[in-house]
């Protein structure tokens, strides 16, 4: 990993089209100023890991609920009654 | 062509079929070629099965069928990414845990997967700013959607 020390109101680039600047710094918390294209999705980094952690939960679904969908759909539209 | 899938056996797909999810889904990168698995026309979920690894796949349900009023904002550049011209060219589709003990269903809100139904190329984009649940509740109120939303608008595969 690449290492940079910066203060605030100074910038970094990445490449010829993004741009991140130091906004501010308080403490334990910085705030980031990110310049780039619009087609270069922003995201932070705890938000994809979990949508990635639910999509490996998701695919682990192995059919022990039912055989079928249909079988986990009914027994969303009877939640009281213990379909076998 | 014909694939083996660990939960529906050989099954035989259509090219046309085929869905083009760019850049995979988060978590299985590398697999890229899906198509959707019905196994009933009055049941909600869907199969999104991996062609490339038989053993991987999905549950979905259409978006609005879990929250009618869902409007995520797609940014544009990935409405151009998808090659999407009208929103009825669009289905929303969210990604379907289901919990067996104690039993529970939620849907992925935050990163709906946008399918392009004429050109077949789909995205799961994870949205910006938004305070749409990656463990959206989905319950005995949820109802089948009617309309242009309804998934016969995708090519899909009967599997039983």
């Amino acid at each position: 990993m690449l290492i940079l020390t910066r203060k605030s109101g100074e910038t970094i680039r990445i490449g010829n089209k993004i741009k991140i600047t130091i906004l501010d710094v308080k403490g334990k918390q910085i705030r980031l100023g990110i310049d780039a294209p619009i087609d270069v999705a922003i995201h932070r980094e705890e938000v994809y890991q979990m949508i990635k952690q639910q999509n490996i939960l998701a695919a682990g679904y192995d059919d022990s609920i039912g055989k079928s969908l249909s079988h986990v759909w009914n027994r969303l539209k009877n939640p009281k009654e213990e379909v076998k | 062509m014909k694939i083996s899938t660990t939960r529906f056996g050989d099954i035989n797909i259509d090219e046309s079929k085929v869905i083009h999810m760019k850049e995979g889904m988060l978590g299985f990168e590398h697999l890229e070629r899906y198509a959707l698995f019905i196994q009933g026309e009055k049941i909600p979920f869907w199969w999104l099965q991996s062609v490339e690894d038989g053993s991987i796949a999905f549950v979905v349900i259409n978006s609005l069928a879990v929250k009618p009023d869902y409007e995520p904002i797609i940014s544009d550049a990935e409405v151009k990414s998808l090659e999407i011209e009208s929103p009825e060219d669009a289905v929303l589709l969210s990604v379907v845990t289901i919990r067996s003990d104690p039993f529970k269903v939620t849907a992925n809100l935050r990163a709906p997967i946008v399918v392009n139904s004429k050109k077949m190329l789909a995205k799961q984009v994870v949205l910006v700013d938004s305070d749409y649940s990656v463990r959206y509740p989905v319950t005995e109120d949820s109802v089948f959607p009617e309309g242009k939303e309804n998934p016969e608008t995708l090519p899909s595969v009967l599997a039983l």
